[in-house]
């Protein structure tokens, strides 16, 4: 098999490749392929997933990881049903985020829903009131919901939020 | 009668109830109990993915180990839940030190996860658990004349390795569900693209435009419903419809599938929840044979 890497390399880029889902950063040949098929990219004037590729190809460590570009993508995948070279920037944005996360880059939509999580264990514990108890009721169905509420808890010190500023 | 357990997520059972309402009753029919999980968590999908793989891991994984000590398999309706629970059951029964990890956190309750579990998304326990033929003989009140467009959602078939539902290039369950109730499937521009619903969280604007892309090529093609398999892609496709910049005179009903096989199937109306759609499925439902169920 032919090794030659053919696109520039990083220690970011190595340090990505660590990271689960981060493997494949280093085939990416820069075609543009996933660019072409992100409904983002067509609707936002800065988000293009080659792009953000290539900034990590080239070390640009400080600026994507403080970007909030890595945080739009829908991890929708139709960028890697199409990418020929089996790189998934789904992934790749993915092991971006944890990566960014460790070094307290979280933007502040995610923190908020995160500490809700925390708390209450699901994500809509604040907007299930009478009239969707009635609804439910009128269904058939269950009213006491029956989450739990104490397991997020226990495993809060895995996930790495500092208290929002 | 064979049992499943409904994983309903967290926005299913609060933002859509008839979705939940309406599969326990179409499983009902076609002889398949759904009894309620309780005591879980959310699934962690989107946002404690995207920050703590081993937090995400372990409430995905309390998920599989609940209903293992069940002894049942899980049925998700929602695609980010079924995409959860897959991604996660996948890398627990590859990554022996992820699973010791997880099981030392569960083992305090008394839960193990070994892997015996199985996660369904809905359109499997439909296509393949009880079988289009089932379905077919169960229609007692076709539609006649009615145009559909299927929108799948992302995360129920991609990526396909993990999560095996149908062909994520090319879906056919949903359609060949609508022609089983009497319908006429139709395509679209952009079938398999994203509802934009993932996008929410961080920009709404942006999030409405690519829900509308997909609800204006759905309205090109002169559908009279659009279904899903999925309570985001489904409350997605319906709000982007109330934006300021969409013509109003070109809104489609939004119907979760077991919603539209309900009434086909003979089930009660109270059960399926119409009044509670934001766009009216009136017209929908006059399309069935003999008038409204
Ligand atoms: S489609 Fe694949 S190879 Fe082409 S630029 Fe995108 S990630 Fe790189
Ligand atoms: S997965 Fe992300 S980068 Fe790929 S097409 Fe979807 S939104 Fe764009």
């Amino acid at each position: 098999m032919n090794e030659t890497v053919y696109t520039p390399t990083s220690s970011f880029a190595e340090e990505l490749a660590a990271i689960p889902g981060g493997e494949a950063v280093n085939k990416c040949i820069q075609c543009g392929i996933c660019t072409a098929s992100c409904a983002v990219a067509r609707y936002s004037d800065e988000y293009r997933p080659r792009q953000l590729i290539q900034k990590i190809l080239l070390g640009e460590r400080e600026e994507v990881l403080k970007s909030t570009l890595p945080w739009l993508c829908m991890t929708c995948r139709l960028c890697e049903e199409r990418c020929q070279e089996g790189v998934s920037p789904a992934e790749i944005f993915h092991a971006v985020r944890i990566l960014a996360a460790r070094e307290g880059h979280v933007p502040q939509s995610f923190r908020h829903v995160v500490s809700a999580l925390i708390r209450d264990g699901w994500l809509l514990n604040d907007s299930y009131t009478d009239f969707e108890e009635d609804d439910r009721e009128d269904l058939g169905l269950n009213t006491e919901l029956g989450w739990n509420n104490e397991f997020l808890k226990r495993i809060k010190k895995l996930i790495p939020l500092e208290e929002s500023e | 009668m064979r049992e499943i357990l409904l994983y309903t997520g967290c926005t299913t059972p609060v933002r859509l109830p008839a979705y939940e309402a309406a599969t326990i009753a179409v499983l009902e029919k076609l002889g398949v109990k759904a009894r309620e999980m309780t005591d879980v968590t959310c699934c962690g999908a989107q946002y404690i993915e995207s920050i703590s793989p081993t937090a995400f891991a372990a409430m995905s994984g309390r998920i599989l180990a609940v209903a293992e000590k069940e002894g049942l398999d899980i049925l998700a309706i929602c695609g980010a839940c079924s995409g959860s629970l897959k991604i996660t059951k996948h890398e627990l029964d590859h990554d022996k030190q992820l699973r010791d990890e997880i099981n030392d956190i569960l083992a305090d309750e008394g839960l193990k996860y070994t892997g015996k579990v199985r996660v369904r998304h809905l359109l499997q326990v439909l296509a393949e658990d009880i079988g289009y033929e089932t379905i077919e003989r169960a229609i007692v009140k076709p539609y006649t004349g009615l145009k559909v467009s299927a929108h799948y959602g992302c995360h129920v078939t991609r990526p396909f390795d993990i999560v095996q539902v149908d062909d994520p290039e090319n879906p056919t369950i949903l359609d060949r569900l609508a022609e089983i109730a009497g319908a006429e499937a139709v395509d679209y521009a952009g079938k398999t693209r994203c509802c934009g619903g993932p996008m929410l969280a961080m920009d709404e604007s942006l999030a409405t435009k690519i829900g509308q892309e997909k609800v204006n090529n759905i309205a090109d093609v002169g559908a009279d419903v659009i279904l899903t398999a999925c309570e985001f892609c489904d409350i997605q496709l319906t709000q982007v419809q109330f934006d300021d910049n969409f013509d109003a005179s070109r809104r489609i009903p939004v119907m979760p599938i077991t919603q539209f096989l309900g009434p086909a199937l003979g089930i009660d109306e109270e059960r399926l929840g119409f009044s509670l759609n934001r766009i009216d499925p009136q017209e929908v439902l006059a399309a069935l044979q003999g008038g409204q169920a």
